[in-house]
């Protein structure tokens, strides 16, 4: 039987210990916590796919075809699926405070916008045009994501989250006043384009810890990859 | 030199352990199979020294069940996390050469 820990347990230096200790930490903080790149690459292309979409179809005749709504209900619903799957994976056989903490914080998700589409229902039953209420659609979804992502960024302490959840809010405020059909084209670029410029922020980040990643002796075991070992 | 520093810790695999279970937020646990994952540990290995963590008080060994199979939760206690803190100080007081005081 493989026994080496209790065998070895006096030749061991504390330069040693140290380079365990941060390959051990990064490795299992990168196992268990989502990964930026996959949440932030996901909901960037659905925006950016879907709104063009929507754009496209808009700037031809109008008003947005069904088969515009159908490709961005499909690339909404494609990243929900994709988020739910990343993240209860990565947490999976944990659980506890932060399990609790993050279901609530997903169920959230779900309630704000069931609520979000009931209110756009109403409005169009109060004698709403499509343009006020598509107007209303693309701000009210951008308010609920930046709120949403500063709500994150506070409680998980993700300084990121909460830049791109500001960054939501400006493109909520943009997207309402550019008028159809560019509000469309807002959405795509500034929401989806945001999303997307993440995705090379965690990258960079990522490559630069590496970068800076233990002088010390020559490690033994393949290099330790990034993640959240500075705080 | 290196008598300074906690024994309990000061081993590689129990270092592996700590570390991992350190790594995890205050309040979370983890389940057996998962932690032997991360570690890439045979199961009666990471038997052994989980219960040599325990028996120092470092570790708390949930055992519950997951509709009908067992399933055991593992932590590090206030008291593990304080030793795992404590034993980061001294290996750096000892690698900065502060250790002979």
């Amino acid at each position: 039987m493989d026994d080496h820990g209790t065998s070895s347990d006096d030749a061991f230096d504390p330069a040693d210990s140290l380079r365990v200790i941060r390959e051990q930490t990064d490795r299992a903080r990168e196992a268990t916590e989502p990964d930026g790149r996959v949440m932030f690459g996901a909901w960037g292309l659905a925006w950016l796919v879907g709104y063009l979409a929507m754009w496209t179809s808009a700037r031809e005749t109008g008003a947005p075809e069904p088969w515009a709504g159908f490709v961005l209900a499909g690339t909404i619903v494609g990243a929900t699926a994709l988020t739910i799957v990343h993240s209860t994976t990565r947490a999976s056989g944990v659980r506890g405070a932060s399990a609790r903490v993050g279901a609530m914080y997903g169920w959230t998700w779900f309630l704000g916008f069931t609520v979000y589409g009931m209110v756009l229902g109403a409005m169009f039953r109060a004698g709403a045009s499509w343009e006020v209420v598509a107007t209303a659609a693309n701000g009210f979804a951008c308010l609920i994501v930046g709120l949403m992502y500063i709500a994150g960024g506070l409680l998980f302490g993700e300084i990121r989250m909460y830049a791109v959840g500001a960054w939501m809010l400006v493109t909520a405020a943009v997207a309402a006043f550019a008028g159809m059909p560019h509000t469309y084209l807002v959405m795509a670029l500034a929401g989806g384009g945001g999303f997307l410029v993440m995705v090379v922020v965690e990258q960079v980040i990522r490559a630069r810890r590496r970068g800076l990643a233990p002088a010390g002796p020559p490690a033994t075991s393949p290099p330790a990859t990034g993640g959240g070992s500075s705080d | 030199m290196t008598e300074d520093l906690d024994p309990v810790i000061h081993a590689p695999a129990r270092l592996r352990v700590v570390a991992t279970l350190a790594a995890l937020a205050r309040g979370d646990e983890v389940a057996f199979p998962r932690l032997r994952k991360l570690l890439d540990m045979t199961a009666g290995n990471l038997s052994t020294h989980l219960r040599k963590l325990e028996d120092a008080g470092y570790v708390r060994v949930t055992k519950t069940h997951e509709g009908r199979v067992p399933a055991t939760y593992l932590a590090l206690t206030d008291r593990g996390r304080a030793a795992f803190a404590e034993y980061q100080t001294a290996l750096t007081n000892l690698l900065k050469g502060a250790g002979h005081e």
